[in-house]
């Protein structure tokens, strides 16, 4: 076997090639070094063998751990996923010694919750399901695994509730695992991208998240998990707007708080979209729109700003959208700096130096503060792209344009669909009685 | 699932202060205006039960799909066309006259046709999406704006400037014989039922129209605040000089403690959602039914990839829309408006009757 293996890899000094013998038994062993578990392979290989207290070659037989390998071309494989190849009198038995480096249950970092789990998802995929598992135990949950990737050959796992799922989704899920077709597979961004098959879509119609919790339910209602080998998130789907636009503790804490938070988040979501544009209309286009006064102390901030009210909107959004990026880029100790040094000092500044007026920059801090509030990240960053079509059009037809944008934005999200299912609908909650509109197939 | 209907119903009786409706009527206010509205609420009532009650008998069909069940291609094709230009031109007339509005009231400065081709690139994006996403529009669009419009009506009714004893001697006409105009247009106010001519198709077969009351009590509702409402505001003479007399009595009220204090131009703004949702339903329904006329052609309501004869057809809608507004002014589009009342209502019934009997001869055959 070893004079085999030789051909089939590189030259490589991390790959063990060894002949053992005892008083009976002379056995071949090769495994990738860096990908196994010393200590493993010692106790169940070299230990036993030499000490021979009972027969090697039946333990072989006997113990599940050892695979028989009867395909010589899964040889390069199983090696390249840490397992230890035997040969003992002719026969090829694998046996699964991989060590996986990963963070130990990690705590919740991007997703977190004041109450709530505070573990997320491993990068060990054992771990992960065993964390579901244990949050989610049925019978009927089912675990699918697909590999994907020519070369990175990434293992994933699509759980699901066998009983609540939905069979045209899970059938839709199925084919397109099978027919994805990548060299490279590490993330579960680059998962929903191939997932979602569309070049360029604005808002994200996969949810993915690191929080346990949020799977189960997920689960529970029917929709299709999906896990990565060495990523701590998962992918949940189909997902609808409101999926993105709730946050787990939503259903911890108290009715009405959570009403008034639900509410709040869509107030400002329609903010962050709209302020600028309205900014600009309402200062080059309607100043009789509001009320006498508040129209004179809008138009006696600007006084001193010598130039129209877009390309003021332009610098204010062009600034503080820089700042957001560097903040995230930053390390965590610089970014607290950046952030106010540019917020405060820069924004105090270009209001005194007559670049903007005070209200512009009030504009701008809501837009970006509302912008936060969006539990998801991926909705947020869509949501952040959202308002420059809005001041392009806003530009050239003022308040009217506004409106019928964003009358535009809202049939682009209620013509969205994840997977089969509508991504916007108010009042999706139905009573199976009733049958929903949609649902016949017209011959 | 009834909402979706009320849907309908709703949007058009909000809808008809675009089509100049309360100013035919006022027109009409000392001959025969008042008589026409209850004839015209009892006809829209009768046309309301008759239409769902046929239309419960063909589940998930619409109006092509039944014509086809009974009649050779050629009678199809031909009476889906003449429908589909019904369809189109209602809801071309309300956006060719809400670009005007837009133009007056908003952006003076802007000239009229880059407002309508704006307005006319965002319908026609939305009327080729899906049945069911335009079903889901405007569900949002009802759902955002009617709380609006309600408020702007309350604080109209409850405002210490309405002149009651004019609306008083406005009533006292009611003895005067009506007209055939004024009834064409206050049934108008009812006439939401007929989008279910296509919209019927989203419906599961098991599905029931329920609250069928809702529907006179809510259209009387709506149409006697569009009549008397401007009456009390600017006396039974002064009602008659204004032509948006809708924009003029949102003008009259004031809201004390909002940002914007003007209610005209919450007014404006939701009537122009309203507007786009409008002329998506208008449009697409106009679409589909062209789509009918071709034999080959399979309906589908939730397509996932939108097919290119949509944009097609849509394009030639915007396009008309365009020279329907370079060809016409404010007032041939109020003369013509007023005369398409009249054909509506002759056409609704013929539908309904239409349907009506083939809904009999469903039931017997079967």
């Amino acid at each position: 076997m070893n004079e085999r293996l030789r051909l089939l890899f590189a030259e490589a000094v991390d790959i063990k090639l060894e002949v053992l013998h005892n008083s009976e038994l002379t056995i071949e062993i090769a495994y990738i070094a860096p990908l196994c578990e010393e200590n493993k392979i010692n106790d169940f290989i070299i230990v036993p063998f030499t000490k021979d207290f009972y027969p090697f070659e039946s333990q072989l037989s006997t113990n599940p751990d050892y695979r028989k390998v009867d395909d010589v071309a899964k040889w390069q494989e199983l090696m390249l996923r840490g397992n230890v190849l035997i040969e003992a009198a002719g026969i090829i038995y694998s046996f699964d010694a991989s060590r996986i480096i990963s963070i130990e249950n990690p705590q919740t970092q991007v997703e977190s919750a004041i109450q709530g789990p505070q573990l997320a998802l491993s990068e060990d995929v054992n771990i992960s399901l065993n964390l579901i598992r244990s949050m989610y135990p049925s019978p009927d949950l089912s675990v699918e695994e697909h590999t994907i990737g020519s070369l990175s050959k990434t293992p994933v796992f699509a759980l699901f509730d066998q009983r609540r799922v939905d069979p045209t989704v899970l059938d839709s899920v199925r084919t397109k695992l099978t027919t994805i077709n990548v060299e490279m597979l590490h993330a579960a961004g680059e998962l929903e991208k191939l997932l979602v098959g569309k070049r360029k879509h604005l808002f994200p119609t996969i949810l993915i998240t690191e929080r346990p919790d949020r799977i189960s339910k997920a689960i529970a209602k029917g929709k299709i998990v999906i896990l990565l080998k060495g990523n701590m998130f998962a992918i949940i789907l189909p997902a609808t707007f409101f999926d993105f636009m709730h946050a787990v503790e939503d259903d911890y804490d108290a009715y009405w708080m959570t009403r008034f938070l639900i509410f709040l988040r869509y107030t400002s979501i329609v903010l962050t979209i709209t302020l600028p544009a309205l900014y600009i209309s309402v200062v080059s286009y309607n100043p009789e729109l509001f009320r006498v006064q508040l129209a004179f102390s809008i138009a006696g901030s600007r006084s001193a700003v010598p130039y129209p009210s877009f390309i003021e909107v332009f610098i204010m959004l062009f600034m503080i959208e820089t700042l957001i990026e560097a903040s995230i880029r930053l390390p965590r100790y610089i970014g607290s700096t950046a952030t106010t040094v540019g917020g405060l000092i820069l924004g105090q500044a270009a209001q005194q130096a007559g670049l903007v007026s005070s209200i512009m920059i009030i504009v701008t801090s809501v837009v970006a503060i509302s912008n936060f509030v969006i539990p998801v990240n991926s909705l947020s960053f869509a949501v952040r792209f959202l308002k420059y079509p809005l001041i392009g059009i806003a530009i050239f037809f003022g308040i009217t344009g506004v409106s019928v944008g964003m009358f535009v934005y809202i049939v682009y999200l209620c013509n969205l669909r994840s997977f089969g299912k509508p991504y916007m609908r108010i009042f999706g909650k139905l009573r199976p009685l009733e049958g929903d509109i949609g649902q016949v197939k017209i011959k | 699932m009834n909402r979706y209907v009320f849907y309908n119903f709703i949007l058009v009786s909000f809808m008809n202060l675009m089509l100049y409706v309360p100013h035919i009527l006022i027109d009409y206010r000392f001959t025969g205006a008042v008589s026409s509205i209850l004839i015209g609420i009892v006809i829209g009532s009768i046309l309301v039960y008759l239409y769902t009650s046929a239309m419960a008998r063909f589940p998930g069909k619409g109006l092509p799909e039944i014509l086809k069940l009974y009649y050779p291609q050629w009678v199809v094709t031909a009476s889906m066309l003449f429908f589909a230009i019904m369809w189109w031109f209602a809801t071309t007339i309300v956006v060719v006259a809400f670009a005007v509005l837009i133009n007056r009231f908003f952006n003076p400065d802007a000239n009229t046709l880059i407002i309508l081709t704006m307005l006319v690139i965002a319908c026609g994006y939305a009327a080729t999406r899906s049945t069911l996403s335009v079903m889901f529009v405007m569900e949002i669009g009802l759902i955002i704006n009617a709380p609006i419009i309600l408020f702007v009506l309350f604080k109209a009714v409850r405002s210490t400037q309405l002149n009651w004893d004019a609306i008083h001697i406005a009533a006292n006409y009611v003895t005067v014989m009506p007209t055939l105009t004024c009834i064409a247009a206050a049934s108008f106010i009812f006439t939401g039922y007929i989008n279910l001519s296509l919209f019927n198709r989203l419906f599961p077969p098991n599905f029931r129209f329920k609250f069928r009351f809702f529907y006179p009590l809510f259209g009387a509702m709506i149409l006697l605040i569009t009549f008397f409402v401007p009456i009390g505001f600017h006396g039974t003479e002064g009602v008659g000089q204004y032509i948006y007399i809708w924009s003029f009595t949102a003008d009259s009220l004031l809201m004390q403690y909002g940002f914007i204090e003007r209610v005209l131009f919450l007014f404006l703004i939701v009537y122009l959602n309203l507007t786009l949702v409008y002329t998506m339903a208008g449009w697409h329904q106009a679409m589909e039914f062209v789509k009918s006329c071709f034999p080959s052609n399979k309906p589908e309501i939730d397509s996932p990839k939108t097919p290119v004869s949509n944009y097609i057809i849509v394009g030639i809608f915007a396009l008309l829309s365009i020279l329907y507004l370079l060809m016409t002014n404010e007032k041939i589009n109020m003369l013509v408006t007023s005369y398409w009342l009249v054909l509506r209502l002759f056409v609704e019934l013929f539908i309904v009757v239409w349907v009506v009997i083939l809904s009999k001869k469903g039931a017997k055959t079967a």
